[in-house]
């Protein structure tokens, strides 16, 4: 059934309608005349063929539209703040890349959001045919300050302040403006021209000329699409030098765990056999950390959608991802999963929204949800029921070496019960099915095909 | 037609010729001077400044 896409009504022009296999963009006279232009130029071509823009077909308007086309649909929407400074980088030279080219064809981009690119096979997608616009003669560029609050200074933050982005995108999706982030900059960062060309200068002109008009005055003292091009290509060469090698965190030295590698052929048979059963066309892999097994789904058919908390971790899995890899990487805590936000709350729907698994993996990870996180194992379970797929699970006894290391500071009173094997499949019972089950090498793992 | 949806900020838009290189700082130049003069004419024509006969920047469009 088609239903309006909640996140896209701001621009008059063009507003997307979900189908089941399809999105379709409806456009008003504007925006046919700018989908017009775009389609006869050369770039649209080569970045449609290779993958950097969402593919397109026009198709008859609806009655009272001038126009309609026709995108195949995503499988998972993922926005800026659930991405890993790698991604938000790409994402970042993708949408330079797509105004220089658009600009040498009269056309440009008339916003500069990262909730225009998407991830397709491992790579950032252009999804937003209806930003390009016919260039009008001595405008500026109208998205460059978009562009710096929810593109450059998230990055900048993460790459010159060592602070992750993703909670300040989460909580305020424009982005930190030109003064916040000057505030936030260190000392030695503020003497660079850059910082002081984007940032301090413009943290000044914005104070300056606000709800001033400029665009007249701008056309008329000659400004040029040269102008922006040139901005561009230094924004580029910006980005791109951007680094952030990130802190070795928790997660980060997981796979060397002698657990890890003991039991990796284990899980990943157990995996194997329950893929070929339910032949699932999304895997969610919670916990994911290098990406192992998520990497088992798709060689098996699947698209994964892979879950973590360490952006170290997810960083490195999205960079060893060979184009096409249909895997999706999600930062996220899964005790604070992205909520519904945005406009009237539903602009954005919460994580858990956008992904409908037809089987969880939970390897490795309910364990640090009971002992780390303190949730019940009760609210344990009925969260992996609440996906209403098939589970495979991983549950560690209380006896296991790493409940002593993730217990060492808590005294037993301050554990919750039902940590046991024997009350965890009880509580399971109440859910789910039992499909399959073994023991793994050790001694004190147990891992469970659960079906409804 | 003059269209944003999305509000550009005055400040960031001045700017941009700045970041265009040497030739933008020609019209960054331009155009805060006209900005400048467009203010000093203001309180006369302060609520009709868009409809006038004689605009502000048209005027110094003949100028530069």
């Amino acid at each position: 059934m088609d239903r309006a896409d909640p996140g896209s009504f701001r621009d008059p022009a063009s507003r997307v309608v979900l189908g089941d296999s399809t999105a379709t963009r409806i456009l008003d006279e504007r925006g046919l005349a700018d989908w017009r232009a775009l389609k006869e130029t050369g770039f649209f071509r080569r970045a449609t063929a290779d993958g950097r823009l969402i593919a397109t077909t026009e198709v008859d308007p609806p009655e009272g539209a001038a126009g309609a086309l026709e995108h195949p649909r995503l499988g998972v929407i993922t926005y800026p703040f659930e991405w890993t400074f790698s991604m938000l980088r790409d994402a970042a030279l993708l949408q330079l890349d797509l105004m220089l080219e658009a600009l040498a064809e009269g056309l440009i981009l008339k916003d500069a959001t990262p909730y225009n690119i998407q991830f397709v096979g491992g790579r950032p997608q252009f999804i937003d045919v209806g930003s390009f616009e016919k260039y009008r003669k001595g405008e500026p560029w109208i998205g460059y300050r978009q562009f710096c609050r929810q593109f450059l200074h998230p990055l900048l933050m993460e790459a010159w302040c060592g602070v992750p982005f993703q909670p300040w995108l989460r909580g305020d999706p424009e982005g930190p403006t030109s003064a916040q982030m000057w505030r936030l900059l260190p000392a030695r960062r503020k003497a660079t021209p850059a910082a002081i060309l984007h940032i301090g200068l413009q943290a000044r002109a914005e104070a300056r000329l606000a709800g001033q008009e400029v665009r007249r005055s701008l056309a008329e003292a000659g400004f040029s699409a040269e102008l922006i091009r040139a901005n561009v290509e230094k924004l580029r060469d910006l980005v791109q030098s951007l680094e952030w090698e990130g802190s070795e965190g928790t997660w980060a030295t997981y796979h060397g765990c002698d657990h890890v590698a003991r039991d990796r052929d284990k899980k990943t048979e157990f995996l194997v056999q329950a893929l070929e059963e339910v032949s699932p066309a999304t895997v969610l892999d919670l916990g994911c950390n290098d990406g192992h097994f998520s990497q088992v789904a798709v060689s098996r058919g699947a698209d994964a959608v892979a879950v973590d908390g360490d952006e170290v971790v997810l960083d490195r899995l999205y960079r060893s991802l060979v184009p096409g890899t249909p895997i999706n990487p999600v930062l996220v805590d899964l005790q604070n999963p992205s909520p519904s936000q945005g406009w009237a709350g539903v602009e954005r729907p919460a994580l858990f929204q956008r992904v409908r698994p037809d089987l969880v993996v939970a390897y490795g990870l309910i364990h640090h949800l009971i002992y780390t996180a303190s949730i019940p194992p009760r609210r344990v379970v009925e969260w992996l029921a609440s996906f209403g797929a098939p589970v495979v699970v991983e549950f560690v006894d209380p006896a296991d070496p790493m409940v002593d290391r993730l217990t060492a500071n808590k005294r037993p009173e301050e554990l919750h019960p039902d940590r046991d094997r024997e009350s965890f499949e009880r509580i399971v019972s109440e859910h789910f099915r039992v499909v399959r089950e073994a023991d793994l090498p050790g001694g004190t793992r147990r891992l469970y095909h659960l079906d409804r | 037609m003059i269209f944003a949806y999305l509000d550009p900020g005055s400040g960031s838009l001045i700017l941009q010729a700045v970041l265009g290189g040497v030739a933008g700082l020609g019209v960054a130049a331009k155009a805060m001077r006209s900005r400048w003069k467009a203010r000093k004419g203001e309180p006369a024509t302060e609520d009709s400044a868009e409809e006038t006969e004689q605009p502000v920047p048209a005027e110094e469009a003949q100028e530069g």
